[in-house]
């Protein structure tokens, strides 16, 4: 099949039916622009965030009176599970020191302690994909078990609402890409259709003159691929019109957009994406056909 | 080169064909008659499987069409060209391009396709319409440009349904000498007419249907 000649009928048909091409163009290109600004948000915020279960940990705070073996065995313990990412200790003596370095001008506020009131503890880094509140309630009731450990405290607030934020973003971002992509797909999906219905007698005539299933589709999905892509593109542009017009003219106002990043990856997944979804929907839309 | 045996076919309660048998040589132009709704229309659409029979057996070109898988019609169209009765040209393409798509079909490279079209165009004597629009030209231009793509890739068989039917005696006469040119090429040719000035001292065999039963042959 010559595929010069299948591009030659679906170029024709584009012009043909230019108007309901190009409003499937937009429709096609606005969802998508949608989708990018949904996922570009949800990088963005789980770029923000990324950094903040490093901030997390777990300190464990020690009975007095515990030999080194002990000290070793529990450390031995903590370093076994793993979701552990680094497990350090930190005598009294450091602990006090950090304290006192951390509160610097302010530090008149221990002068009336006067003995070191702080006890040996274990400070236990976990490894940032694994930080979960479930993971962590479970590690730190199999650690409260060891012996030898008196207290345990961790952030448990601050680790619920960065971990509920960080998951409620990831499922409306996946919620509304699945809502655009689908609306994408259909429209499509439509367009090729509504073609394929209005030249159902010339699909018939090539039937019976012996066209092969391919010979009749390829005109059809090239069609959808062009009209996909061309959406793609144009959702590209539309971005890139917000990103560099407008979220960069806000940010003078207010400064945290500036470190709102595009990542460079989007600019072939756009098209690719309407591309994709243009064959897709040309695909269903000429569905099985039938001698 | 075609063999009916048995062919039976019903729609709903109605019988289009019944218990046909018949067989026609490779290289033999027959002419099938009967009035208006004797089967004759049905019984060429079988030919390339536009139809299916409900019993019986069928050969074409050594193809035994009841075991044709679906993905193999194409293959078997591509030997047959059919002039359909209401023509089923293209009217958003150009006479040219309503010729050359029999041929673009087969894979055919564009500077064969366009020696072909032009042959096919001057053997009906519309080589001068070639641009023209099927909706500009006349009921009996588009019969010439329908049997034109029939012919174009040169196949097998030719199947024509009431070829002359929107013609005057003059066309016509030419209609059946162009048939009776393309036959003698070696293509089989069957030819469905109700109109039995067509195939009188035509020496050719005629095959006679009644409201779907076979009605004996005679030579025309």
């Amino acid at each position: 099949m010559s595929m010069s000649y299948s591009f030659r009928l679906a170029v024709q048909s584009l012009l043909h039916d230019k108007w309901i091409n190009f409003l499937s163009v937009l429709t096609i290109a606005v969802g998508l622009l949608f989708t990018a600004i949904t996922l570009l948000t949800v990088f963005n915020i789980s770029l923000a965030t990324k950094d903040l279960p490093e901030k997390f940990s777990i300190m464990l705070y020690l009975k007095e009176d515990l030999s080194q073996q002990d000290i070793e065995t529990l450390m031995k313990t903590a370093r076994k599970d793993p979701s552990v990412e680094k497990v350090k200790y930190i005598t009294k003596e450091e602990g006090w020191k950090e304290l006192k370095a951390s509160l610097k001008n302010t530090d008149y506020i221990l002068e009336g302690v006067g003995e070191n009131p702080l006890p040996d503890s274990v400070e236990i880094k976990l490894k940032s994909e694994t930080i979960s509140p479930e993971t962590v309630k479970k590690l730190t009731a199999s650690l409260k078990a060891i012996k030898g450990v008196s207290e345990i405290e961790y952030g448990e607030k601050f680790l619920a609402s960065i971990y509920s934020l960080s998951m409620g973003i990831k499922t409306i971002g996946a919620i509304l890409i699945i809502i655009m992509s689908a609306g994408t797909l259909f429209v499509c999906y439509s367009t090729v259709k509504i073609l394929f219905y209005r030249k159902n007698s010339e699909i018939e005539t090539y039937k019976l003159l012996g066209a092969s299933r391919g010979f009749i589709r390829a005109p059809f999905i090239i069609e959808g691929a062009v009209i996909g892509l061309s959406g793609g593109v144009l959702s590209l542009i539309g971005i890139f019109i917000l990103y560099y017009l407008v979220l960069l003219k806000v940010s003078l106002a207010f400064p945290i957009f500036k470190s709102f990043i595009f990542p460079v990856n989007m600019s072939f997944a756009l098209p690719a994406a309407g591309l994709l979804l243009g064959i897709t929907g040309a695909v269903f839309a000429i569905g099985r056909i039938r001698y | 080169m075609i063999q009916f045996r048995d062919v039976s076919k019903h729609y709903d309660n109605q019988t289009a064909l019944r218990k046909i048998t018949f067989f026609v040589d490779r290289g033999e132009m027959v002419f099938i008659t009967g009035p208006s709704g004797s089967g004759k229309t049905t019984l060429l659409k079988m030919v390339y499987m536009a139809e299916t029979p409900d019993e019986g057996d069928i050969t074409v070109a050594d193809m035994e069409l009841m075991k044709l898988t679906e993905s193999s019609i194409p293959a078997l169209r591509k030997n047959i060209g059919v002039v359909f009765q209401d023509f089923r040209l293209l009217d958003n393409r150009d006479v040219f391009e309503n010729i050359a798509i029999a041929l673009r079909i087969r894979n055919i490279d564009e500077r064969e396709i366009k020696a072909k079209v032009f042959e096919s165009l001057k053997l009906v004597n519309l080589r001068h319409k070639s641009d023209h629009y099927p909706t500009t030209l006349s009921g009996g231009e588009q019969q010439r440009i329908a049997i034109a793509r029939a012919i174009v890739s040169e196949p097998m068989i030719l199947l024509a349904d009431e070829p002359t039917g929107n013609v005057d005696p003059d066309t016509s006469a030419g209609i059946i000498k162009t048939f009776k040119e393309i036959n003698a090429r070696g293509t089989t040719i069957m030819l469905a007419t109700h109109n039995r000035e067509l195939f009188r001292n035509s020496g050719k065999r005629v095959l006679k249907l009644d409201f779907g039963n076979y009605a004996g042959e005679e030579l025309g």
